[in-house]
């Protein structure tokens, strides 16, 4: 015992030995960049293959013409991202702020609307009218472009073409479908193949959202801060719809992001409705090659402003008002503001479909996939990223979501909707002041 | 009769013991697994242990961050053990007439949540940065300071101490030895169990620490262990096997000190002096 204790000893004081030495090290370079500050940026972001990758692209880019700018560029997850940027901004003092940061869509107005002072605005850097016009929503406010728009979180139905053959579709028959004939598929690919045709999250709404976002509707209303649920009419049509498949014995439930994945994988589902980022997750199981094809997005049954697009997910990047502003806002611009030659390499080295308009029109942008059919799903994407309709995202849409998780299991087991939207109503209203 | 009851008991055991190493036991086979096998929930031992482990390598600073973790970890064990048992002794062995409604205070700091504290001590290592960088955020300093005592240790210690023989100290006395030379070469050698214990508690929590390394570290060179296992679940197709093998890799120090320690630890537990 003795013996375990000294060695332990022993190692401490090696390591902090070492560690003085690498400390010295650290404060140096901190003291050589205090005095080039503007010379120094740093980013934070997630998803070392999506977005971390995208900046590498536009930093190397950058670094070609401004050999002099130093990037850094760190990676957290996107939960350590709030929590650090809301203690950050919290405390008030920009130490520590990094001078871009990603940001998702959903929670965009939640950050600009309590913090507007400490974000830089782009409107003279970058132009709003340049990126699909669904991302203006959560990226700017008052008339100012505080975000740049970065990926599409643009829907499509991705279907097992092998189990539609089975059940006697196409994938041409799912060109212009509503929610209700989705549903009827489903029941024939049930009986024919036995097999789900969708799966579930209870505890996360995506679908509902979509749903919504595809008729221009959201949680909120247009000004983005009074709940919008009760009268709600996409909504009610959305639960309605949810409540259907779940009756009709369509779904397959899942906890989390893992089971969700493998039920893809598996092949125990015949379709998922959702952001385009599945795709590398569907095309992760190579086996399946050629056996998925994408149909636009169902439309709400009824619904005259429904259309075949809707949105999930998906973020853009913001300038934080710290030194270096004007060095982040350049590069910025310079690359995801107006490149539109970076996102082509974008697209085909990571699969990122940007939401810059002048991208669309490029020979990457045009690609067949090999996976999916032959069937060229990044102009399709990109076409269906044009006709989503913009929303006002508000600042609360995963606190009211909190609140319809639990509404929607009471209309499940049977409450009436009218009054589960407006107790939902009633909560959401009592819940932000 | 007998022979029965035993069986349930055993029984009753074996399915406490089940569901606690089954996670276990998932995490490690699961790390020689491909991610897509992972989510199947393949219970089978797969052959990509290495390719994981290769893949962490190469797409993340592991030996950086196990490093700056065991440093963090390893330091505020001493640091904290240190101030704690100080404390502790102090308490029960000197004589003082406010020294209950101070360690009622202490206790009592034991009921704030992190989470109130947290924007305040920000702000004061963000002040400090600027006077003081070798100490403000972003520092192996910062992380450590704020865990270095805790109420819980003290009151470990404190209570501990009260099975400490006090005829020890009069002979220490009596012979001759300083208060700090009592607690040093008497004290400190007879409550060795307890230290075990201290260290075991202290380590762990200082080696899974999240939420304030998240905050107040800000580099990729400071990044600990919990951070870089957080870091990894941020993809949109997170690579479960590597995810895993990291984990197993985050595991291995906390348990090694624990098995290390585990006779100490139950010992430091039960009433260290014998």
């Amino acid at each position: 015992m003795k013996k375990s204790f000294v060695l332990l000893l022993i190692c401490m004081i090696m390591l902090t030995a070492c560690g003085s030495n690498s400390n010295t090290k650290n404060n140096a370079e901190a003291g050589t960049t205090g005095a080039e500050k503007a010379k120094e940026i740093t980013i934070w972001a997630w998803d070392p293959a999506f977005n971390i990758a995208a900046l590498e692209v536009a930093k190397a880019k950058y670094a070609a013409a401004n050999p002099d700018v130093k990037i850094n560029i760190v990676e957290y997850a996107q939960s350590d991202i709030i929590q650090k940027l809301n203690t950050g901004l919290n405390s008030g003092t920009t130490k520590g702020l990094p001078n871009v940061v990603l940001i998702e869509d959903y929670r965009a107005q939640g950050f600009l609307q309590s913090y507007k002072d400490s974000f830089y605005d782009l409107s003279s850097s970058i132009k709003g009218a340049d990126f699909a016009d669904y991302k203006s929503g959560p990226t700017s406010l008052d008339g100012k472009q505080y975000g740049v728009p970065f990926d599409s979180g643009v829907t499509g139905l991705y279907v097992r073409t092998d189990y539609l053959e089975q059940a006697g579709y196409k994938l041409a028959d799912l060109q212009d479908i509503d929610w209700k004939e989705y549903i009827e598929i489903g029941k024939k690919i049930k009986e024919k193949t036995g097999k789900a045709l969708i799966t579930l999250d209870p505890n996360d709404l995506g679908l509902i959202r979509t749903m919504i976002q595809s008729a221009g509707s959201w949680y909120l209303s247009e000004d983005g801060q009074t709940p919008d649920i009760a009268s709600n009419v996409a909504l009610k049509e959305a639960f309605e719809i949810y409540k259907e498949m779940m009756e009709a014995d369509v779904a397959n439930v899942h906890a989390d992001w893992s089971q969700f994945v493998a039920a893809l994988n598996s092949g125990d589902v015949a379709s998922v409705p959702t952001g385009n980022w599945i795709s590398p997750s569907i095309t992760a199981e190579a086996s399946q090659s050629g056996k998925w094809g994408i149909a636009p997005y169902p439309t709400l049954p009824g619904n005259d402003k429904s259309v075949h697009a809707s949105n999930l997910g998906g973020s853009s990047w913001y300038v934080m008002n710290v030194d270096g502003k004007e060095t982040a806002a350049d590069f910025m611009a310079t690359t995801f503001g107006s490149d539109s030659e970076m996102y082509q390499t974008l697209l085909t080295d990571i699969g990122v479909i940007g939401t810059f308009k002048a991208a669309a029109s490029g020979e990457a942008y045009s690609q067949a996939s090999e996976f999916f059919g032959g069937q060229k799903i990044v102009s399709d994407f990109a076409a269906w990223t044009e006709q989503i309709p913009s929303v006002n995202y508000g600042v609360h849409t995963y606190a009211i979501e909190d609140i319809l998780i639990v509404e929607m299991q009471n209309y499940l087991n049977g409450k009436d909707i009218d009054k589960v939207l407006g107790d939902a109503q009633a909560q959401a209203e009592s819940q932000i002041k | 009769m007998a022979k029965s009851k035993r069986f349930f008991t055993y029984l009753f055991l074996s399915i406490i013991a089940i569901v606690s190493i089954f996670p276990f036991l998932w995490m490690v086979i699961s790390s020689t697994n491909k991610s897509v096998d992972v989510t199947r929930g393949r219970l089978l031992p797969g052959s990509h242990l290495l390719a994981n482990f290769q893949k962490l390598v190469e797409t993340t600073d592991l030996q950086l961050s196990l490093f700056n973790s065991a440093k963090i970890s390893l330091t505020t064990t001493v640091l904290a053990l240190l101030i704690a048992s100080l404390a502790g002794y102090g308490f029960e062995v000197f004589r003082s007439r406010t020294k209950d409604i101070v360690f009622n205070i202490l206790l009592l700091s034991m009921m704030i949540p992190f989470a109130a504290m947290m924007v305040p001590l920000y702000r004061m290592f963000a002040s400090i940065s600027n006077v003081a960088p070798g100490i403000g955020i972003d520092t192996m300093a910062s992380v450590i300071l704020p865990t270095v005592t805790t109420a819980f240790l003290i009151f470990f210690f404190r209570q501990s101490t009260k099975m400490f023989p006090k005829e020890l100290l009069e002979a220490g006395r009596i012979d001759g030895l300083s208060e700090l030379g009592i607690f040093f070469r008497i004290y400190l050698p007879t409550m060795k169990t307890t230290y075990a214990a201290g260290a075991i508690i202290t380590f762990m929590s200082s080696w899974n620490s999240y939420l304030w390394p998240l905050i107040v570290l800000q580099t990729p060179q400071t990044k600990t262990m919990p951070l870089l296992i957080s870091t990894l679940g941020s993809g949109y197709a997170p690579d479960y096997g590597m995810i895993l093998i990291a984990i197993v890799i985050g595991t291995i120090p906390t348990a090694l000190v624990f098995f290390l320690m585990q006779k100490q630890f139950v010992a430091g537990m039960t009433g260290s002096v014998k």
